[in-house]
């Protein structure tokens, strides 16, 4: 089974911008994909319709990271998805082009902090996706599995922009 | 020569063009006059899977605009599909078809991972449930429609292509759907008889359908952005962006809410029937 998490192109161009604003002491930002779930006939689709930002005063100062996030700015992240019954997922961009990776402190902050979500949403995935400016990765927690799946990436939009689909990027 | 089709004479359309179309889908929801066109097209660009829907087979009143299709298929009754898949498998062997003699409602699972979706249906009402289906799972949705209209013993033709774009302005926002027209469609529901059709603008409309597909699948130009909706009047032979378009909102205000994306059924129990 696939895992695919589509955005719209509007949604994702929103998304970069804000990624990368300036943050007086945080290295990069961080945010979370409001996303509703659906299945096909060969994937788990995840559908974003919304971010929730992390605001600028829920960052913590700690240069052994590029962002971290206090526990005020995850609580807030943990009240939006039970208050909207969403998936979760937490993006962050790396900034050029290319097919981008999760550092070894990603994979393991992911999986102490994605799991999480299942406190208030617990029928539903979530995940953790990193951006280059022209790819992207991503990691999925679902229901019942002990360990992620991989997840691909679709920006819909004109021209639409799907990682299983790129050949040279 | 073997099988494989040979696509040098698009390579323009970009380094890889080739493999994007290749590992591509659409869904063709109608497979009369527009969309058999769609289909033949599809087929000759080198589109890799092909997921054609329609319940009907053909009669003879078909036969004057359904590409691909023989006397001998209205002799067999040979469904549409099964028309689109011939011509399909005719120009490339490789695309994968996987056909569905039904409405598109009882298939709709199959329909949520395709790329893009090709409306080519007769109805407003049928047109409004499609894109309803189609912004609920984020799928792009290019829809093409004629119409023959009669005016004091005098005939129009005209029609439209649009391309229903997620997060883009939808039929609600360009006046194609209004409450107004479903009802006037639904109150004359069984007794509209066939509507007249012909090939010509059926081949237009389709090509330009085409057209939007790949400009978003491997757009060769990718400064000038698609117009979302032309106008084809069919009497003058011209096609132009709609003037519609510049009243439009940037937005769409009628599909924006997180509850409309997605399985309003979830439950993490049918992950096992996908595995």
């Amino acid at each position: 089974m696939r895992t695919i998490l589509k955005l719209t192109a509007a949604l994702y161009d929103d998304l970069v911008q804000r990624l990368r604003e300036t943050h007086d002491f945080a290295g990069e930002r961080v945010a979370f994909l409001k996303c509703r779930p659906a299945l096909s006939a060969t994937s788990l689709l995840l559908l974003a319709g919304g971010v929730h930002h992390v605001e600028d005063e829920d960052y913590v100062d700690d240069p052994s990271a590029g962002a971290t996030v206090g526990r005020s700015g995850l609580r807030k992240a943990l009240q939006a998805a039970y208050r909207e019954a969403v998936s979760m997922v937490h993006v962050h961009l790396h900034e050029h082009r290319g097919r981008p990776r999760f550092s070894r402190t990603d994979l393991r902050e992911n999986a102490l902090f994605v799991p999480d979500f299942w406190n208030v949403q617990p029928s539903l995935p979530h995940g953790a996706v990193v951006f280059s400016f022209n790819s992207a990765v991503g990691q999925c927690w679902i229901p019942g599995r002990s360990s992620p799946s991989g997840v691909e990436i679709a920006i819909v939009g004109s021209p639409m922009r799907c990682t299983w689909k790129v050949t040279n990027g | 020569m073997g099988d494989k089709l040979n696509l040098q004479r698009q390579s323009f359309l970009g380094t890889g063009s080739e493999i994007v179309l290749g590992r591509s889908k659409a869904a063709l929801i109608g497979l009369g006059g527009g969309g058999s066109h769609v289909a033949q097209q599809l087929a000759h660009i080198g589109l890799g899977s092909f997921l054609p829907i329609d319940p009907e087979f053909i009669e003879d009143s078909n036969l004057n605009r359904l590409v691909g299709a023989t006397m001998e298929d209205v002799k067999l009754g040979t469904a549409k599909v099964d028309i689109a898949e011939r011509v399909i498998k005719a120009v490339n062997p490789a695309a994968e078809v996987i056909k569905r003699r039904a409405n598109w409602t009882e298939v709709a699972a199959e329909i949520r991972d395709v790329d893009v979706i090709f409306s080519c249906v007769d109805s407003i009402g049928c047109r409004n449930e499609l894109e309803t289906f189609a912004r609920r799972f984020l799928i792009p949705l290019i829809d093409i429609g004629m119409d023959v209209h009669e005016s004091s013993g005098e005939f129009s033709i005209s029609g439209q292509v649009m391309l229903s774009m997620p997060g883009k302005p939808c039929m609600r926002c360009m006046g194609l759907v209004t409450d107004e027209v479903l009802a006037k469609e639904a109150a004359r529901y069984g007794a509209a008889g066939g509507k007249p059709q012909v090939v010509w603008p059926n081949g237009t409309l389709a090509s330009i359908a085409v057209g939007f597909f790949m400009k978003l699948v491997t757009p060769w130009e990718t400064h000038k952005p698609t117009p979302l909706l032309l106008e084809y009047d069919g009497d003058l032979q011209t096609v132009a962006p709609s003037n519609k378009l510049a009243y439009l909102p940037a937005h769409c205000k009628h599909f924006d809410s997180l509850v409309e994306l997605g399985d309003p059924f979830w439950t993490p129990d049918a992950l096992a029937m996908v595995e």
